[in-house]
């Protein structure tokens, strides 16, 4: 069963093509990611899925139902959540406020709390630090807000822009095993890397993107055999 | 030379209009911190709430709460129209798309009061229970300083909980830090904004009426130079910054009540160009103002 289809999606930026024709699928409970050089589309796919960016011509699909007219609020209501590159977190406000936006769509107030102490038990350096305005903690400390704030919303898909950018080689393992957790418990990853070898370890499915164009598609180790993704991607 | 009780009456008056100054600071921050819009439409409200409260209060003789009540939901029902009707529309367009309609609206709104009302100033004859004179030894002051003074600090003090610990006021500052997001995080960005109107234009609306009790005189024209220096409060205290919002209405307040009251005579004609000089001076020291952040350029 898929939970995401894009078809035909072309975005432009005023006149110019980021993303050209392209059309993927995400099936449930996967990890699926998105590689390619800098400039390869990677970020405006994941933005036009959340709505930020509004396609030129295609349809996305989400459970059925195109969601290409949908406002990101209505999106994350259904359960899709967008971390961002370079973390987007708030810097002005504390970390347990940027938490707390993370489910601002929520009104269960249990089940936010609970999801919150959730969170802490995840990355315990949050709580020691969920008084501290966001904009003090360190790149690695950020990355673990940005994800625990993507958790807050209890997403059903998740897009990961670049979560592993300038994390140190540590803690890149870490969060990969982070990842593959949360999708043991059932959440669906849409993963865009530019380290390419770490998310073809963990992807079940990737799609090589290159100036906007899908080049190559498959599942993990297929995708990891070919020789000129080894050559251009993997370093040899 | 002047008296210990000169000084004193001279800083009461500077803090009232200190006071009145930071109310109308708040509002502007606010909305500059989520559109990058400096609301001139922000001065008409003062006008507005000023003969909204002269109709209500001195001609129709509402008592005082009531009075206030509907003088605050006046304000902040126009701010609400003036958002979705003028605002909402040039919504990504260029940002001064939306300085020219501030503008428009504001010379809109001072040319109907000018034929509604009258070209000639009005006299404000607040209620007798708003100018009772108290003396003491050393200050002599009327019901109204002690409203103005009280008002402000219990809005301040309710705008400062709403900010820091509402869900709408977490929400308002993410808006005004990272718009787009924020829009990710869930948060509906046409409901923030139509939420800073409505405060904003309230406060403003509410100002009005102080500053006519106060002062005792209302004009057609008079939300101008107001507005105005309330935006130069903004940009001494730190543009964007609520709590520099508030300290900058305050320094203004008194440089400006002060420098009239101690310097010569002659000067006091330049009482109003004092003001932009202490904002020159401001630059000058401190670009990003007395508490102000720097910002990264938007893209």
């Amino acid at each position: 069963m898929w939970l995401l289809k894009i078809e035909n999606l072309t975005v432009k930026y005023g006149v110019i093509p980021a993303v050209r024709n392209v059309s993927l699928e995400v099936q449930e409970g996967q990890i699926v990611a998105l590689l390619g050089a800098n400039g390869a589309g990677k970020t405006t796919i994941l933005k036009t899925i959340m709505g930020v960016t509004r396609p030129a011509e295609g349809n996305i699909y989400y459970q059925g139902t195109n969601i290409n007219f949908f406002s990101p609020p209505q999106r994350v209501r259904l359960g899709i959540t967008l971390v961002p590159e370079g973390r987007g977190i708030f810097n002005r406000l504390s970390v347990e406020e940027n938490l707390f936006l993370g489910a601002y769509h929520r009104s269960d107030r249990e089940g936010i709390e609970k999801d919150l102490s959730r969170v802490y038990s995840l990355f315990p350096r949050l709580q020691e630090r969920k008084e501290q305005v966001a904009g003090t903690l360190s790149g690695g400390e950020q990355q673990m807000l940005a994800l625990g704030r993507g958790l807050m919303s209890r997403p059903i898909l998740m897009l990961l822009d670049e979560p592993s950018l300038g994390l140190a080689p540590l803690l890149v393992r870490e969060l990969y095993a982070f990842i593959t957790n949360i999708r043991q418990e059932g959440v669906t990853i849409l993963l865009v890397e530019q380290n390419a070898t770490m998310a073809l370890k963990v992807c079940d499915y990737a799609y090589l993107l290159e100036t906007g164009k899908v080049k190559v598609q498959g599942k993990a180790d297929e995708v990891q055999s070919q020789e000129d993704v080894k050559k251009a991607y993997l370093g040899g | 030379m002047f008296s210990l009780g000169y000084f004193l009456q001279q800083t009461m008056n500077g803090v009232i209009l200190g006071c009145i100054y930071a109310l109308l600071a708040l509002g502007m921050t606010m909305v500059y911190g989520i559109l990058r819009l400096i609301n001139f439409a922000h001065g008409a409200l003062i006008t507005l709430g000023a003969f909204f409260t002269y109709f209500v209060l001195v001609r129709f003789g509402f008592p005082l709460v009531a009075a206030i009540f509907l003088v605050l939901g006046f304000g902040g029902l126009m701010g609400l129209v003036l958002d979705i009707v003028a605002y909402r529309k040039l919504r990504g367009g260029p940002e001064v798309a939306l300085l020219i309609t501030s503008l428009g609206f504001y010379t809109f709104i001072e040319n109907f009061m000018k034929m509604v009302v009258s070209p000639q100033p009005y006299a404000f004859k607040a209620p007798s229970y708003l100018t009772t004179i108290f003396k003491t030894s050393f200050l002599t002051f009327r019901t109204i300083d002690i409203f103005v003074i009280g008002a402000s600090v219990v809005i301040m003090w309710c705008f400062h909980l709403f900010i820091k610990k509402t869900k709408m006021g977490i929400a308002m500052r993410a808006t005004a830090e990272n718009l787009e997001v924020a829009s990710i995080m869930g948060i509906e960005i046409n409901r923030v904004i139509s939420v800073a109107f409505v405060l904003g234009s309230a406060l403003a609306a509410f100002t009005g009426f102080m500053w006519g009790a106060k002062y005792g005189q209302i004009s057609y024209d008079m939300g101008f130079l107001t507005g105005v220096k309330a935006f130069v409060a903004v940009v001494i205290g730190g543009v964007g910054s609520i709590p520099g919002a508030m300290v900058g209405g305050f320094v203004l307040g008194l440089a400006e009540i002060l420098s009239t009251a101690f310097l010569p005579t002659s000067f006091s004609e330049y009482r109003d160009g004092m003001v932009f000089a202490i904002l020159i001076l401001v630059l000058l020291i401190k670009p990003s103002g007395i508490m102000g952040v720097k910002e990264e350029v938007r893209v």
